[in-house]
């Protein structure tokens, strides 16, 4: 066993116990007994050729979830920043390092008809409400993280959209990873869980950073059930800062009509690897995944996907961006699997990626499985540079090379947040990006400039 | 009118591409001055005004172009921009995702540093956007759109003029902004054409039909064929040219009627 799986096992041996019932405390040991079995995955399985996780197998960790309790709310400046960015009125849960912030969070207040908890508090008041919907879209099993995850089933966050509820207010779900040198390397193993009840509307956001600059992994695992005719908007913005390495897998299962937009922004600078598993499991069901995806200095960056059209009458809209910088690696794998019978199916893909320096390179493969025969399904990958003639353009009116750069390479990753429905998320978001994009080859002189 | 050089173009040489194009183009123009190009197809108009602005791909491989007396083959195409030089393209490009308004913004204080200008800030700039661009009648909303993205060919020209309107160049160089208008569209490009026309600045108009130059009338007229200036005069040139056509410039007697 490497060192990290080692150190896991021996913490979760000290670990406290809850009072989960049985079928919990049997998901998490055969979890545990799978990732025992399994190791970390390696570069030999096919989902994992583009990236290696020995970096993180070689940490010793010291801790999982919190460190130090805080003596009072204000005693800790990252958890005070971490709310400070909020509107009022919003819906808001924080976590720290996995673990469910209550003094931090706003959840009171709440509109009829929605729930969202810490599931910390369901496993021991409720554990019923997730029986049946707890670790059954992400299944300890395969080459992936998930087991591990489960093995440490502890806490996240629950959200329940009843039948026909309509949510204005987009929730806010804050991960916060505390990555101080003293007692690190550290672990976090958030977990989310949503029920999106027939017919009804919600926008949910996703948002992790970390403080600190020490060693350490998010492994952060979400299961998103769409009832029919539901909406949901997920947003995940990840901004982990380097050595931290930031693992997360997503599974979500759509019924009839039911409609999921995803946008998952890549902009912290350490380990990657992101997988996204959308089921369109009834007629009728529509996806668009879209994803920016920045890699900087010697970041890595995997983005690892899959659509599932197991029924007829579905759509699935993808399309990846990902701009390159210093010698950075990305990865994209792009799966669509068309089932049998799954007729009319109409898919389409696309991964657009921009290099801006010679070192950065980007590996990128859709993978089409289709055994339905009447199908539209398209697929594209381009890498380039910027477009000559356009910077060409900017130059000709007296702007710089370096901020035109930037101005094509901003307005590069804005298609992909533009397709945001919530406005003021959205805009968070761009500043987001640009503020990144900011720090890329060249663009620094173009802020002196102008 | 001034005596003034604005612009020197001697003994010219270009490739594009690798390919010679520009043979010997020797031209003056005097602050004040519209001075109109035109030639067939192929006779290296669009090569001079890509070399005048210093689009990559073409490469200057004998003589030099002076303005105000500077060498501006040495500078990059931004500082020839900011020092006055301004083309208006014959096929605009379009840059998805950068917004019209925040591209001219960055562009007019690009220019105003360059001077040793403040910058505007986004209202004084808003007004001085509005005012220009009822001379040129276009909408509002096309300033927040993309720049050229969705835009008509008419709108594309329109909003070169646009860019020179805002910018304010000593030199304009504007290549067949007339192909492809329509009657009205030539109207109100040629409306904006002639408010920049001022005893300060110099204008190349470059084309291959003589409309363009019923409303806005040049002091010179040069025929350009095979990368060589063949024939120059007033404005009669361009009518003769429109009655005769290129054939005659290219069959030999025009060699010896050049001026």
């Amino acid at each position: 066993m490497s060192p990290a799986l080692e150190s896991l096992a021996r913490l979760a041996l000290a670990r406290a116990r809850d009072a989960a019932p049985a079928w919990i405390e049997r998901l998490r040991e055969e979890a545990a007994v799978v990732a025992r079995e399994q190791g970390l995955p390696s570069r030999r399985l096919e989902a994992w050729k583009g990236t290696s996780l020995a970096k993180l197998e070689a940490l010793d960790f010291v801790r999982v979830g919190p460190g130090a309790e805080p003596a009072r709310p204000d005693a800790q400046p990252a958890r005070a920043r971490a709310t400070a960015e909020t509107p009022d009125d919003a819906i808001e849960l924080v976590f720290v390092d996995g673990r469910f912030e209550a003094f931090a969070s706003r959840t009171t207040d709440l509109p009829e008809g929605v729930s969202v908890r810490s599931l910390a508090e369901l496993l021991v008041s409720e554990p019923e409400a997730l029986e049946g919907r707890l670790g059954t879209l992400a299944e300890p099993k395969g080459p992936s993280l998930v087991a591990l995850q489960t093995s440490w089933l502890e806490d996240g966050a629950v959200v329940a959209i009843d039948r026909d509820v309509q949510l204005a207010t987009p929730i806010r779900l804050r991960f916060l990873a505390t990555a101080d040198a003293a007692d690190a390397p550290s672990a976090a193993f958030p977990r989310l869980l949503v029920v999106a009840g027939r017919g009804s509307q919600a926008t949910l956001f996703q948002d992790f950073a970390c403080e600190g600059d020490a060693p350490g992994l998010t492994n952060f695992v979400a299961e998103l059930h769409i009832e029919a005719g539901a909406r949901l908007e997920a947003i995940e913005l990840q901004r982990e800062t380097a050595p931290r390495v930031h693992v997360t897998q997503t599974h979500a299962r759509l019924e009839r009509d039911a409609r999921l937009d995803s946008t998952v922004l890549s902009l912290g600078t350490g380990l990657v690897r992101s997988e996204l598993s959308v089921a369109l499991a009834e007629p009728g069901a529509e996806t668009r995944m879209a994803g920016f995806f920045l890699g900087r200095e010697d970041g890595h960056v995997d983005h690892y996907t899959t659509v599932d059209h197991a029924a007829p009458h579905c759509t699935s809209v993808e399309e990846y961006r990902g701009v390159l910088d210093d010698h950075s690696k990305g990865v994209f794998r792009g799966r669509v699997i068309v089932r049998p019978g799954a007729q009319k199916t109409d898919a389409k893909q696309s991964n657009p990626n921009l290099l801006l320096s010679d070192r950065a390179t980007i590996d990128t493969k859709p993978q089409l499985e289709i055994y339905a025969d009447d199908v539209k399904a398209s697929h594209g990958s381009t890498i380039g540079q910027l477009d000559a003639e356009a910077l060409f353009f900017l130059r000709a009116r007296g702007i710089d090379e370096a901020r035109a750069r930037l101005m094509l390479t901003r307005a590069f990753a804005h298609s992909v947040v533009d397709g945001v429905g919530e406005a003021a998320i959205r805009e968070e978001l761009r500043e987001r990006v640009d503020a990144a994009l900011a720090t890329t080859h060249g663009a620094l002189d173009a802020e002196e400039s102008v | 009118m001034s005596e003034e050089v604005l612009v020197s173009i001697r003994n010219l040489h270009a490739t594009a591409n690798g390919t010679p194009i520009l043979k010997g183009i020797d031209l003056d123009l005097r602050a004040g001055e519209v001075h109109a190009v035109m030639g067939p197809n192929g006779s290296g108009k669009s090569t001079l005004s890509n070399v005048l602005v210093g689009k990559p791909g073409y490469e200057v491989t004998k003589g030099e172009i002076l303005f105000r007396g500077k060498n501006l083959l040495e500078m990059e195409p931004e500082i020839r921009a900011r020092e006055g030089v301004f083309l208006a393209f014959q096929y605009p490009v379009e840059i998805p995702g950068v917004a019209n308004n925040y591209f001219l913004r960055t562009a007019v204080n690009a220019a105003r540093a360059h001077r040793g200008l403040d910058p505007l800030d986004a209202m004084d700039f808003l007004s001085l956007l509005r005012e220009k661009m009822k001379i040129v009648e276009m909408p509002d909303d096309m300033m927040k759109r993309a720049i050229n993205e969705g835009f008509s060919g008419g709108e594309k020209k329109r909003n070169e003029i646009l860019q020179m309107l805002l910018l304010e160049p000593d030199f304009c160089i504007l290549d067949e902004t007339d192909s492809g208008l329509d009657i009205d569209a030539l109207r109100i490009v040629a409306g904006g054409v002639n408010r920049m026309r001022s005893p300060e600045r110099a204008m190349l108009v470059i084309t291959h039909y003589q409309r363009l130059l019923d409303y806005v009338v040049p002091d010179r007229v040069h025929v350009l064929s095979k990368g060589r200036i063949v024939r120059s005069g007033d404005k009669d040139l361009a009518l003769e040219l429109e009655e005769k056509g290129y054939g005659w410039i290219e069959t030999g007697d025009a060699a010896g009627a050049r001026s």
